[in-house]
């Protein structure tokens, strides 16, 4: 009877050591403790923060997605540079020039919307191949992904209720303001630097409706998107923009470009492609047809 | 206001929409095929006269039932493809199986609960009958229990798997384009339509007559079961 019991026990033990380990391999921490329990895990961990695969080592990014014939861009919409017209068709600034880049690879390219906060773990689990949506190339955007060469200009303005925007044309502090910006974004960084109060919402969009629906009293966003989304002739006629915060800040203005996973021979195939679409004229021409020309990098 | 339902906005709006509760009307129905089978396995499990057995599904069911189901599923969808497995194919499909997996696991877990609760309602006296009569243990389940135990748990079932029909709008968190996913859209610009509010405010509509429509169902099946009393 003891000998049953000590047998079920050390079972169990090891049973809980086990699925430990696996807690562990899975969770991308692993303390080391994994080693007895799943041995093909361990070798992987040190490069977690890296592209998490041995192929891609061994293996250039490039040839991996001429491997399997499609580009798969990561994307929100996110008008003028990502959205769908009529028909449902992915277009856009930045849609057709990925479609342009892939071709260019001699490859399909293929829209997949994200979620916008888990746009590094898509790239490293390799559901998409590159970020290409309007976004703003800050500190941790450079440090978890290779990036192009910036393309395009961009700044972070203070939209408000038409009617009230006399009261916040020369403001220099958002101190006492209860500010909607998007969590993780430009804006955020914007106005904590300005002293607002800010409230995280999960998109630009819902930034709006918070000043729209009167639950904040200003929002922050990019300027290309205030230009395409509000003001009369949109949904958000009642809105208007005022204070550039870059200007505000005495900052540059920030830069948007297209990331790549980290070590991925792709950022210089798109740097090429970029330099020689500029060249040729087509980047004005596609950045023309949806009204971003005046913000374009053409260098 | 009533030409506003012709208009091509409310159209546009509502045939996204409708794509959308497609995806949710699947998410729901492939959970319900794989958990409600998968769940008699796992209460199986934790009834079993194996100790190991019994704990490793006693633990997996406080682990399941004990953290988020929003968690689970970034877990599954993201973890292999981060270890440098990525075994769920990209696109919405994808998406869509590895969603469907973790509801499939999530949901088992607390139907597994219900059914052992049901079997064990059912009286002992019952079991020791059937004993008597020279039944096997195996009849004994599928000729007196089962029924039985189907009956206590319609009302417990029910519950949950209303709950399921709104659960469904936690996929969106990997970007599986459901009803509510296709609601927001509109909010930041979709078909050349931007800062629409009430779509995402009328994917309520579906949820209600959805679960409405489950609920006359699992009524009337309660109803049907009635002469066991």
């Amino acid at each position: 009877m003891m000998k049953r019991k000590k047998f079920w026990a050390l079972l169990l033990a090891l049973a809980m050591v086990l699925s430990l380990a696996a807690c562990g391999g899975n969770g991308g921490n692993s303390s080391g403790s994994g080693d007895s329990g799943s041995p093909a895990a361990a070798p992987e961990d040190p490069k977690t923060d890296g592209e998490g695969s041995s192929q891609a080592d061994a293996e250039s990014d490039l040839a991996y997605i001429q491997g399997k014939g499609t580009l798969v861009v990561g994307m929100t919409d996110f008008a003028p540079m990502d959205y769908r017209d009529a028909s449902g068709n992915w277009i856009g600034f930045d849609a057709d020039m990925a479609s342009a880049f892939a071709e260019s690879l001699g490859v399909q390219v293929e829209f997949q919307e994200i979620t916008w906060d888990y746009k590094v773990m898509e790239l490293n689990a390799k559901s998409i191949d590159c970020v290409w949506n309007g976004m703003t190339l800050n500190d941790e955007v450079k440090a978890a992904m290779d990036t192009g060469n910036a393309y395009c200009l961009n700044a972070q303005v203070l939209v408000v209720p038409a009617d009230k925007a006399a009261d916040f044309e020369s403001l220099t502090s958002l101190e006492g303001l209860n500010v909607a910006v998007e969590s993780g974004s430009a804006g955020e960084d914007a106005a904590e630097a300005l002293g607002a109060s800010t409230t995280a919402v999960a998109k630009q969009a819902d930034a709006l409706m918070e000043v729209s629906a009167g639950t904040a009293d200003a929002a922050v966003i990019d300027l290309l998107m205030a230009g395409a989304m509000i003001g009369e002739g949109t949904n958000y006629a009642n809105l208007t923009y005022t204070v550039n915060l870059n200007t505000a800040q005495g900052l540059e203005s920030e830069e948007y470009g297209v990331g790549f996973r980290k070590g991925s021979d792709l950022a210089d195939a798109w740097n090429s492609f970029w330099a020689a679409a500029v060249a040729d004229g087509s980047v004005l021409e596609t950045g023309t047809a949806y009204g971003v020309q005046e913000s374009l990098i053409l260098e | 206001m009533l030409s506003f339902f012709g208009s091509t906005e409310f159209l546009t709006v509502l045939s996204a929409l409708n794509t959308g509760f497609i995806k949710t009307l699947q998410l729901f129905f492939v959970t319900l095929v794989g958990a409600v089978p998968l769940g008699l396995v796992i209460s199986f499990g934790s009834m079993s006269r194996v100790p190991p057995l019994r704990w490793l599904t006693k633990t997996v069911v406080w682990i399941v039932r004990g953290t988020p189901l929003v968690l689970q599923i970034i877990a599954l969808y993201y973890v292999p493809g981060l270890k440098g497995f990525p075994i769920w194919s990209g696109g919405e499909s994808g998406r869509f199986t590895a969603v469907a997996v973790a509801f499939v696991i999530n949901y088992a877990c607390y139907f597994s609960e219900i059914y052992r609760g049901g079997i064990q309602g059912v009286p002992a006296g019952q079991q020791e009958a059937g004993l008597v009569l020279g039944m096997t243990k195996r009849q004994i389940f599928f000729k007196v229990t089962l029924l039985q135990m189907i009956k206590r748990i319609v009302p417990p079932m029910s519950n949950e798997i209303i709950t399921l029909v709104k659960d469904t709008s936690l996929a969106r968190v990997v970007a599986l384009q459901e009803v509510i996913w296709m609601g927001e859209s509109f909010m930041k610009g979709n078909q050349g339509y931007a800062g629409l509010v009430w779509p995402l405010f009328f994917t309520a509509v579906y949820y209600l007559a959805f679960s409405g429509v489950v609920t006359i169902l699992l009524g009337n099946l309660e109803k049907k079961l009635e002469y066991f009393r």
